[in-house]
């Protein structure tokens, strides 16, 4: 299992009102990794993130992108509970009937992290999370 | 082709099928083809129809036209864009015994809306104190990401309480402009059929430290000044006068009404086909949805109407403190001021509400997602104070242009369900806005056109400048020139407070 760290690379998706993201990995595993972790970049506004804790997210879904998607639901209402944002992530399961993750999270700043991006929600507006050639391809719009 | 470019093209390729039949100066109709119940109409001015081709909008209208129990027409506002199943702008009246409910048609940050605050200063007494005012504002109201504790965090019994209550809750503890606030708020500031019992525990726990927060993207509160009055009698009602200056305030449920929503859309995805061939038969997951009398549409409904309470509680409160703030920052007592609500709406909403269908009385619940309601003079859900007149539409624009008072007409009962506009709408996407203002200092651009402003980030800004948004003056006279509702007031701003 491979642990990813912030910064990690994203695209930030063109779209009109809302803000989007799409990522790329060489395996399933490091997409959704990476949607993870670009999710915390917008919240963070690029800023660095504390490691303070570690929680483990298990989440069930009927597909890959289901599943994407309620990871990052679960996060974000995490975040706005508990103003914590996540910094490194390792997955341990995630096969398209559901996903098992190790993260670390440190507590959001309001100084270091005043450029951060207030998301709503995770959509499944243009949601992907599929093969793409050799390697697979994450796409999410947030409600912003 | 990157990301954005290729869901661009898609988008264009697809939505140039839809047919549009100019049926008057600003109307356009959308033929029924294939499973839609109902023809779509769309209000816009002749030289917007290209700009609105450009991505998915009119298709989206076309998909709400299959929602089961819908009647007259799937409608569009003239600040028609894409969103999330239904179009931003989107109205949809359906039956309230046999309809269905859908929270695409309503949005994630349930009961979004605007209200104005009018005070009897004139804007020659507070222009040297901007910078005074808009700093005190700033500190008073917690705004963008991790806004909390405006005021103590509530408890779930006293969270309850608030979902029940609305804009009286906050009236209550003093939050207040005067003392006929929750007479000047659509339905008095409090949907009756909320239940606090069908919001879960985790939109609770999501909510009960963001009571009085702003929240960000265009969410914001202006300090404006009277510009322009184009209905004196109107504006007269309203309470307006040129010079005078006004607060504006645009903002939601904040992450109560984004969990509820988060939550059903999550369920409702998963089963809508179970509910029969009608539903089964939808062209767009995101128009998830159940039949009103469905224990899962009457679940959404009394979770949803809770939500619309907190926004009322939330903007109530907002309202108090900023008033509190401006008389401190001008040293004065809040008396001073002689604040007074104008009105409050909702943009983001459902309601059942009573309206005319094919020649009959009919009960329907209305979907207003990006639409205003706006109801014409002689209604007696206006205010007796306006109704004379009509009811006061507010109509923001964006943060260095101006805003609208409109008031509703006799047109918008007959051809839209009661609704009217609701805002500008983007023209650059937040990506290309951020390149454009790049080496730029827009809060810089703003104090020299007179308007002071601050912001968490430097981010937000230049998401939010001007450039970014349609000139707001273009929708507001397509929706004139439609009849729906008339032009009462300009507002401008003197300063802003952002997320």
């Amino acid at each position: 299992m491979v642990e990813y760290e912030l910064p990690q690379p994203f695209e930030e998706l063109d779209h009109t009102a809302d803000v989007g993201v799409v990522v790329r990995g060489d395996s399933a595993a490091e997409a959704l990794a990476r949607l993870v972790l670009a999710m915390s970049q917008l919240l963070a506004g690029g800023g660095d993130v504390a490691v303070a804790h570690s929680a483990r997210i298990e989440v069930d879904g009927a597909d890959a992108v289901s599943v994407a998607v309620d990871v990052l639901r679960e996060l974000l209402f995490r975040f706005d509970c508990d103003h914590q944002i996540v910094s490194r992530c390792r997955v341990a399961r995630f096969d398209g009937t559901g996903a098992s993750l190790d993260v670390m999270l440190g507590p959001w700043d309001e100084r270091a992290h005043e450029e951060g991006t207030e998301l709503k929600a995770v959509t499944l507006h243009a949601a992907r999370f599929e093969r793409e050639g050799q390697g697979w391809v994450g796409q999410i719009v947030f409600d912003v | 082709m990157s990301a954005g470019a290729q869901l661009r093209a898609t988008c264009h390729a697809r939505q140039a099928v839809v047919k549009l039949k100019q049926v008057g100066d600003f109307a356009w109709e959308i033929p029924r083809e294939g499973g839609m119940k109902v023809p779509g109409r769309v209000y816009l001015a002749p030289a917007q129809i290209d700009k609105v081709r450009a991505d998915k909008a009119l298709e989206q209208v076309c998909n709400v036209a299959h929602l089961p129990g819908i009647v007259g027409y799937s409608l569009a506002m003239p600040d028609i864009h894409w969103g999330y199943g239904f179009p931003i702008g989107g109205v949809a009246a359906v039956d309230a015994e046999h309809g269905a409910i859908s929270p695409g048609g309503v949005g994630y940050d349930i009961n979004c809306g605007v209200r104005v605050v009018t005070t009897q200063l004139n804007a020659g007494e507070v222009r040297s104190h901007m910078s005074r005012i808009v700093g005190r504002l700033f500190e008073a109201i917690p705004t963008g990401v991790g806004a909390s504790k405006s005021i103590a965090k509530l408890d779930s019994k006293q969270m309850r309480k608030l979902l029940a209550r609305g804009a009286s809750w906050a009236i209550d503890r003093g939050f207040a402009a005067s003392d006929d606030d929750a007479a000047h708020c659509e339905e008095q500031g409090c949907l009756a059929g909320a239940d606090p019992a069908a919001v879960s525990d985790r939109a609770i726990q999501r909510g009960c430290g963001q009571v009085g927060t702003l929240g960000s993207g265009n969410h914001f509160l202006e300090v404006q000044r009277v510009d322009a009055i184009y209905d004196e009698v109107a504006a007269q009602r309203f309470g307006l006068f040129k010079g005078q200056v006004t607060v504006m305030i645009h903002s939601g449920s904040r992450g109560l009404g984004h969990q509820i929503c988060d939550e059903t859309l999550h369920r409702l995805s998963r089963t809508f086909h179970s509910f029969g061939p009608d539903y089964a038969a939808l062209p767009d997951r995101q128009l998830a949805c159940a039949p009103l009398s469905s224990p899962q549409g009457r679940a959404y409904l009394a979770a949803m109407q809770a939500a619309a309470n907190f926004a009322w509680a939330n903007r109530q409160v907002m309202t108090g403190l900023a008033i509190d703030a401006i008389a401190d920052a001008l040293d004065v007592d809040r008396q001073h001021l002689e604040p007074r609500l104008l009105y409050d709406v909702c943009h983001n909403i459902a309601k059942l509400e009573e309206h005319e269908v094919d020649g009959e009385r009919r009960r329907v619940l209305v979907h207003r997602k990006g639409a205003t309601r706006a109801f014409g003079p002689g209604d007696p859900r206006v205010p007796q104070s306006y109704r004379d007149v009509g009811q006061p539409v507010m109509i923001p624009g964006d943060m260095e242009r101006y805003s609208f008072v409109l008031a509703g007409n006799e047109a918008a009962m007959t051809n839209t369900f009661g609704s009217s506009c609701h805002g500008a709408g983007r023209v650059l996407s937040r990506t290309a806005a951020r390149k454009k203002a790049k080496g730029r200092r827009i809060d810089k651009e703003m104090r020299a056109k007179g308007i002071e402003v601050r912001s968490k980030g430097y981010r937000t800004l230049t998401e939010e400048m001007s450039e970014a948004y349609k000139d707001v003056a273009d929708v507001v006279d397509v929706i004139e020139g439609a009849g729906v509702s008339r032009k009462v007031a300009r507002l401008v701003p003197l300063g802003v407070i952002k997320g």
